[in-house]
């Protein structure tokens, strides 16, 4: 199970870093999020903001290509025929799933090095980290958790026939609950609860407060708990699911 | 009597086919959800940022809808007939090709005008705009005029799916770029130079323009040469579309690539 989880690992980041479709979304995605805020930004005058909103962007980068990432690879796999083979393997079809998502984040915290260097480049935003070592705990940390948030989501894609359109639709409504580049004192007050319980929100705190100073360990901390709550839930969904899909014999249908 | 069957049965089908909403709970999540959490992601954006109002961001993005389903829709529509692995079978058949392809335009600017209406009807719920019946009754003829220029450039995008691999890439990266350039979410006057000349090479930035006039209460009369302008974007897309197509099908002909991966 551990070596079927591991070659999952690195087949699939290799196939997200030569694939034009992701690497275009590592790449183009967070900069024109990160330059959207920027020019709407600029006039705070607030070096401070531009940083964070290129942190955020790049945590937006990890989400979409968790999500798009699992929803796709499910897609792709109906296409080919081989998420039935898949589902039918002795081991839980989650060890076969968790790679494709924890990939996707791995390859997302790439995205973090383009935002920054355009910010730094064309904006004049500040490159100073205040925690280096917490800096870079945080980022693994960060798609660890995001890429079990995905795993969680991913397993109700299994009955979903275009589980991909599902997939795209995701990716705003957590943009948005997780605080990334709008503040969560912008949105309406029920929102923040909601927030508490996606990776992203904890996972951009922890970078954002690991770069600008601030509590970066009791977020990674939370990143920690929600990867474990995460995996456990997606497990028994997955199983739950993937019964109601062999029942429905739905597995197949493209 | 054969050419208007393949126009708006053939169309129709193959749209609704290739586009893979074949039933309407595939077509809701991206065409629905999306653009609309798209607009509220940006009009909170710039309520924090303290730049324009809710109904700037109402309008660009809406309209940013309706580039997204002429390019992924239109595009799909052409190019997914390689993934299908139908595309061979098509082009062997005498079927005009401008009845097979252009057949599949009108679902699309259909599908662009509906996108607009149910996603700026939700957004200004939800965002609390309020929009005259008589701007309204103008913007719908803007959102007819980017339907249009959208789907005409996706046309283009589906031509390029008869060559590569992944038409999906060229529209993604493509409709990204536009949220930026387009002016959908920044102000034309914060936007350097050479990104203004880049996106008003392409549908969607004199159709927002146009459209927050006639939002604002402008007439048409006031308005229509921006209109006009995205008109002839458009034509101009819908024409190299046709000739992109007829060329990549001699080619692919040619090169026996048809059906190559």
């Amino acid at each position: 199970m551990t070596r079927a989880f591991f070659s999952g690992m690195r087949i699939h980041v290799k196939q997200f870093t030569v694939n034009a479709f992701d690497l275009s979304a590592v790449v183009l995605w967070p900069i024109l999020y990160a330059s959207i805020a920027y020019y709407l930004l600029d006039g705070k005058n607030d070096p401070e903001l531009l940083l964070s909103a290129s942190l955020g962007a790049a945590v937006m980068t990890m989400w979409a290509l968790v999500v798009l990432g699992s929803s796709g690879a499910l897609e792709n796999q109906r296409w080919l025929g081989t998420l039935e083979l898949l589902v039918a393997a002795p081991m839980p079809f989650a060890v076969a799933l968790a790679p494709i998502t924890i990939a996707s984040g791995v390859v997302g915290a790439y995205s973090l090095v383009a935002t920054l260097a355009w910010g730094a480049l064309l904006f004049d935003v500040p490159l100073s980290i205040e925690s280096p070592l917490a800096f870079a705990v945080a980022v693994p940390m960060s798609a660890l958790a995001i890429g079990m948030l995905g795993l969680m989501t991913a397993a109700t894609f299994v009955i979903y026939r275009a589980a991909f359109h599902l997939g795209v639709a995701m990716q705003y409504p957590v943009w948005i609950a997780t605080g990334l580049l709008v503040p969560l004192s912008v949105l309406p007050a029920w929102v923040g609860p909601i927030s508490w319980f996606l990776a992203p929100t904890w996972g951009f705190r922890a970078i954002r407060d690991a770069a600008l100073g601030g509590p970066a360990w009791t977020d990674m901390g939370m990143c920690a708990l929600l990867t474990v709550v995460y995996f456990a839930v997606a497990a028994v969904c997955l199983r739950v699911f993937e019964n109601f899909a062999r029942a429905r014999a739905t597995l197949r249908l493209t | 009597m054969n050419w208007l069957r393949v126009f708006f049965v053939g169309g129709l089908t193959s749209y609704r086919a290739l586009f893979n909403w074949i039933s309407p709970w595939v077509f809701f999540p991206v065409l629905i959800v999306y653009p609309l959490f798209q607009t509220l992601f940006f009009a909170y954006l710039g309520r924090f940022a303290d730049v324009q109002s809710d109904e700037f961001f109402l309008v660009g993005n809406t309209f940013v809808a309706i580039a997204v389903t002429g390019f992924f829709g239109m595009g799909n529509a052409v190019a997914n007939e390689r993934r299908s692995q139908t595309l061979a079978p098509v082009l062997a058949t005498p079927a005009s090709r401008l009845a097979l392809f252009l057949g599949r335009t009108l679902p699309s600017i259909a599908t662009g005008f509906l996108v607009a209406a149910v996603s700026f009807g939700l957004g200004a719920l939800i965002l609390g705009v309020d929009v005259g019946g008589a701007e309204l009754a103008r913007l719908a003829v803007a959102v007819v005029v980017c339907s249009f220029a959208c789907t005409a450039f996706g046309l283009c995008l589906g031509a390029l799916g008869l060559r590569g691999r992944n038409v999906s890439l060229f529209a993604d990266t493509i409709s990204g770029c536009l949220l930026l350039a387009s002016g959908a979410n920044v102000p034309l006057e914060r936007l350097p130079d050479w990104l203004r000349t880049l996106g008003s090479a392409v549908p969607l930035m004199h159709g927002i323009a146009a459209s927050r006039k006639l939002a604002a209460g402008e007439t048409l009369g006031d308005a229509g040469h921006l209109l006009l302008v995205e008109a002839a974007i458009g034509s101009i897309y819908l024409v190299l579309g046709l000739v992109l197509l007829r060329f990549f099908e001699h080619e692919g002909r040619r090169t026996a690539t048809l059906e190559t991966f």
